[in-house]
């Protein structure tokens, strides 16, 4: 450690811009994807992940690597993002499923079946508790493993493990009976 | 027990986001298999319901306002640094001053400017040089009394990459489809754009609603997306008025009684012809 503390502090916000820039290739996608399981709209979330890059780069000196991983820590401000986003969305229409950008010859049946899948398993995760969703969506779309996404969720990565064995074999069970 | 499970299931989990095939987790654990296969099936169920790739011009927009906003920090951040030692050198009263005065800069300017630079502000005008206007491709239509539409806003993006948006909310936000078959174009918004070259358009309807022919009952219509984007070029030029068509389309999905609204590429752009209606019956 140097004998200025200011060196220190403007040494490690370098270091987290760094790691920060070096995030984003590979987690932007994985934080679109993540919103898009929560609000359905892929050109809003594009944008909400855009904007937790922004967002961790205003919050990053208060950021320490202390207790939660960098990447865990962007999907917590993708989360309040996301829930300032659907707390203004309330009034608006959420049939949305996906920005399609409908080429010529797109086929309308198979938009219609991909919807109706989509909507069966919506229906399906919607009987899972909240914690339970927000595991599945942590683990298969963010792809944080379990200790992270604890971390996110403030428990421990046994905790995690079993929340998502329950999860998936509930949601197992509802996908059987919906065929 | 229990808990080795759950821990090889999570292993299993953490291979199958690395790539790995469910194949190859079943076979390691082959006294699980039967247990772990159902679970890891309803995984990919999962993931390939929601399967969303964010487009890459989306993501390379956002790359380069994160790349501004890091820059200007970091400009921020040694300009303070000599300000701040050139400031070291008065007495301690100034230096508290010149510390305020700091504070209340870097508040005042903050990076909010900088982010999501929205492209220039169009205003509606009688005299503009374009005009949007929607039209409705028969297919199902004739199944509806009428079929009335809210669109919230109009989108248009310039040429290239990071081509800039323009948004602009239509000046008629709601039109009943069934009055606009075939030719026939409703103008829902007049004003000047930027000249340039465009190619991509996009509406956002916020609801839809319909009442069917046969029964006098409402129905619901659904949509692919709240907005509905097409990529048609076009170009505005001095001089000209550019009456820009977007053409939707209703039809019934399958034999299931409900209905879809999507965009027709093919029958929108700046150059079909149309007829003018102002949407009263």
């Amino acid at each position: 450690m140097s004998a200025n503390p200011d060196n220190d502090k403007t040494g490690m916000r370098k270091l987290n811009e760094a790691n920060l820039t070096s995030l984003y290739e590979e987690y932007y996608d994985k934080i679109a994807r993540y919103v898009y399981t929560h609000i359905g709209d892929g050109s809003e979330a594009e944008d909400i992940a855009g904007e937790v890059f922004l967002k961790a780069l205003e919050s990053l000196k208060s950021y320490t690597e202390r207790g939660i991983p960098m990447q865990a820590w962007l999907f917590r401000i993708a989360h309040n993002l996301m829930v300032d986003y659907l707390r203004k969305a309330v009034k608006r229409k959420t049939v949305s499923i996906d920005t399609v950008e409908i080429a010529g010859d797109a086929d309308p049946a198979t938009i219609v079946e991909k919807n109706m899948e989509l909507e069966r398993l919506t229906k399906a995760m919607d009987q899972l508790t909240q914690q339970q969703r927000e595991v599945l969506r942590l683990r298969f779309f963010g792809e944080l493993t379990s200790k992270e996404t604890g971390s996110v969720l403030k428990k421990s990565d046994g905790a995690v493990r079993e929340m998502q064995r329950a999860a998936l074999e509930k949601l197992r069970n509802l996908l059987i009976v919906e065929q | 027990m229990a808990n080795e499970f759950d821990r090889i299931l999570d292993e299993c989990i953490d291979r199958i986001n690395r790539g790995e095939r469910l194949e190859d987790c079943l076979a390691s654990y082959p006294e699980h298999a039967k247990k772990l296969e159902p679970l890891l099936q309803a995984m990919f169920d999962t993931q390939t319901a929601y399967t969303f790739t964010p487009s890459s011009a989306a993501k390379m927009a956002a790359r380069q306002h994160f790349n501004i906003a890091l820059e200007e920090l970091v400009r921020r951040r040694e300009e303070r640094r000599s300000l701040f030692s050139w400031v070291l050198g008065w007495s301690r009263a100034w230096v508290a001053v010149a510390a305020v005065l700091l504070v209340a800069l870097i508040g005042y300017f903050g990076l909010r400017p900088m982010l999501f630079p929205i492209g220039p502000s169009v205003q509606p005008s009688p005299e503009g040089n374009f005009v949007f206007l929607i039209s409705d491709d028969v297919n199902a239509i004739g199944d509806f009394q009428n079929l009335n539409i809210s669109i919230s806003k109009i989108g248009l993006q310039a040429e290239g990459e990071d081509g800039q948006w323009i948004e602009f909310s239509p000046e008629v936000e709601i039109v009943d489809l069934t009055l606009l078959q075939g030719d026939k174009a409703q103008e829902i918004w007049r004003g000047d754009v930027p000249e340039g070259r465009y190619t991509k358009v996009f509406i956002y309807v916020s609801n839809v609603s319909g009442i069917l022919e046969e029964t006098g009952r409402s129905i619901s219509v659904k949509l692919p997306s709240n907005k509905l984007q097409i990529s048609k070029p076009f170009s505005v030029k001095s001089g000209s008025v550019v009456n820009f068509v977007y053409d939707v389309t209703v039809i019934e999905a399958g034999r299931s009684g409900q209905y879809i609204i999507k965009p027709q590429v093919g029958e929108s752009g700046a150059d079909r012809s149309f007829e003018k209606i102002d949407g009263e019956d």
